[in-house]
């Protein structure tokens, strides 16, 4: 047993304000080695990227009246402040190394914690936050988040948040608390494989350009060898290469790809959820890492897979519990009964490795996202009961998007043999707390009754929510 | 920074009466005027959500004051050269080095490069 499980025993003995804020401190120092130390390490790789604005915050950037006054929190580089010329765009980001970058390109931005938003009350007409609440370690961190960003808001003003979504196009994370390796030799790897195959790429150029500076990057995905770009693509990449992503793979590279994700999966490092409501007895296994900070080695584990309850807003679970070998933490495994959102999306592998299915058809996308998004029901009744799994009656459509881009996490699985290795050493580690369908949406109606949810779809692999302050 | 930014900065410090962190006074070491394109009705809709007595002490003390009026002339959306000077002081005028200073607690936040740090310590938070 390590001393942070100890820790967290003896919290749960002493309730009170002793042990909540001891909670408040391992919080904050898991956020400070596992997101605000690896974004200042990491952040002169993210200015040689071409970043491009995924299409609904576009979107919802423009809608903004002329003469709005819109936050970024979280704004990292600045990749949504230069989109609409004709609001005001402030962005904030803890980290200054990011926020140094964005104000290289002319931004107005400032270092601020989105926990304790240094605006006055009510002065935003709207504010995004794209990929940032998922980065908060504790519910209570998460709700305070969004509730400093409600208060800042002007009554009527809308708000759009991102999170990373549990539940993947052809697989979901096994856990909610994760540990993302990010690796700078990853990218020299897939540079020289991208030259073999005689394709350039922009990531190419940027590295080469800076080849003494770290370049790690989590996301590791097969490299194009066809012609094919989907040229509709743009999404963050802030946990991306650009265009590279967005490729088409070809069926060698899909089988490659497959093949190294079991591996693979042993680099996906788990966390326990540092919210108390969520310790429960749970068989682990703990395994050793080389080269991996001493606060990742006390907190990391990787579960073997005992739940999946996935509900798409049927009656219960739609999988029962499977176990699987340590090595399968996502539920990929053809055997297992599929949730009908995989299926209808999804890649199904037989003992040939060859895929049924295109995930990247523009028709399965369709399928598989079934119309505009409402939210029509208020009762909401996600909820987690003792195994933690997790229920929801909320009828939630998902809107289609038009390209077939992997998510963020698909980005992040690596390829080749080779890889596990690397990934196994000199990683930065970040953390993220993925959402279940329905987790944000129940967040929000329980905790920030100032906020009015309009809509909620899924995109790209996120869950976002578009959300109204509620006049007084 | 922008005085605009600085119009809707706050001190957040723990302990801080309600309302008492703002505004944050400035004490600039280096102010940078830009050229910004001017927009009429940009600047027109800017100035309701402006505070405008925390403005005209931002631009007085980095002797921008000009001659804005202490109170907002009426029907100012159509007066281009009322708005002309809104214009220059809300979005040209930038404070590159300096300190802003909580007004209740006394509290600094450095500005770098035209960057606000508005970080507290662990012990500052509320």
């Amino acid at each position: 047993m390590t001393w942070w499980i100890l820790g967290l025993k003896n919290i749960k003995k002493n309730q009170g304000s002793y042990a909540v804020f001891k909670m408040e401190h391992e919080a904050t120092q898991l956020e400070n080695q596992h997101v605000h130390s690896v974004y200042e390490s990491t952040a002169s790789y993210f200015n040689d990227l071409q970043s491009k604005a995924w299409p609904r915050v576009r979107q919802f950037l423009l809608e903004q009246k002329p003469g709005s006054l819109i936050a970024d929190i979280g704004c990292g580089t600045g990749k949504y402040l230069n989109i609409n010329s004709q609001v005001f765009n402030l962005g904030c980001d803890y980290c200054e190394p990011l926020i140094k970058i964005a104000r290289k390109k002319g931004c107005e931005v400032s270092v601020c914690d989105n926990l304790n938003l240094p605006f006055r009350d009510q002065c935003f007409n709207a504010i995004i936050s794209i990929g940032v609440i998922h980065h908060f370690s504790t519910k209570q961190r998460r709700i305070k988040a969004i509730k400093e960003m409600a208060r800042v808001l002007i009554s009527g003003g809308q708000i759009m948040i991102y999170v990373w979504a549990m539940e993947q196009k052809n697989r979901r994370f096994e856990k909610q608390d994760v540990f993302v390796p990010w690796n700078r030799d990853l990218c020299s790897r897939l540079l020289s494989e991208s030259n073999q195959s005689g394709h350039k790429s922009d990531l190419e150029h940027t590295v080469k350009k800076h080849p003494q500076q770290p370049v790690g990057s989590e996301c590791s995905y097969p490299i194009n060898r066809t012609q094919e770009l989907d040229t509709k693509s743009s999404h963050s990449t802030d946990h991306c290469l650009a265009k590279t992503c967005c490729m088409k793979m070809s069926e060698e590279e899909e089988n490659r790809f497959y093949s190294a994700l079991g591996k693979s999966f042993r680099s996906w490092f788990f966390s326990r959820s540092l919210d108390e409501s969520t310790l429960r007895k749970q068989t682990e296994k703990m395994k050793s890492l080389k080269n991996v900070g001493e606060w990742a080695n006390s907190t990391i584990s990787i579960q073997p897979s005992r739940h999946c309850s996935l509900d798409l807003g049927h009656r219960g679970p739609l999988l029962k519990e499977q176990s699987l070998d340590d090595d399968e933490v996502f539920m990929e495994n053809a055997s297992l009964k599929k949730p009908q959102w995989m299926t209808a999306s999804g890649v199904i592998r037989d003992l040939n490795g060859e895929h049924h299915g295109v995930v990247q058809s523009k028709n399965e996308e369709t399928s598989f996202l079934s119309g505009p998004v409402e939210n029509r029901d208020n009762n909401c009744t996600y909820s987690k009961d003792e195994d933690g799994k997790s229920t929801t009656s909320k009828l939630f459509q998902r809107t289609s998007t038009t390209d077939s881009t992997d998510s963020i996490l698909d980005e992040a699985m690596a390829v080749g043999d080779q890889v596990v290795d690397i990934l196994d050493t000199k990683a930065f580690m970040r953390y993220y707390h993925v959402f279940r369908e329905g987790e944000l949406c129940c967040l929000l109606e329980e905790n920030v009754p100032e906020l009015h949810i309009i809509s909620s779809c899924y995109d790209h692999g996120n869950w976002c929510i578009i959300a109204e302050k509620i006049a007084k | 920074m922008k005085l605009l930014t600085h119009n809707m900065l706050t001190s957040h410090v723990r302990g801080v009466r309600p309302g008492g962190g703002f505004p944050l006074r400035i004490q600039a070491t280096e102010v940078k005027v830009n050229n910004v394109d001017f927009n009429q009705e940009f600047v027109a809709r800017m100035i309701p959500k402006v505070e405008w007595g925390a403005l005209l002490e931002a631009a007085e003390s980095l002797g921008h004051l000009s001659d804005l009026p202490h109170q907002l002339p009426p029907e100012y959306e159509n007066n281009e050269d009322f708005l002309r000077k809104v214009h220059h002081v809300l979005l040209e005028v930038e404070v590159m080095e300096g300190i802003l200073k909580c007004p209740d607690s006394g509290r600094e936040f450095p500005i770098t490069k035209g960057i606000p740090n508005m970080l507290l310590s662990e012990e500052e938070e509320t």
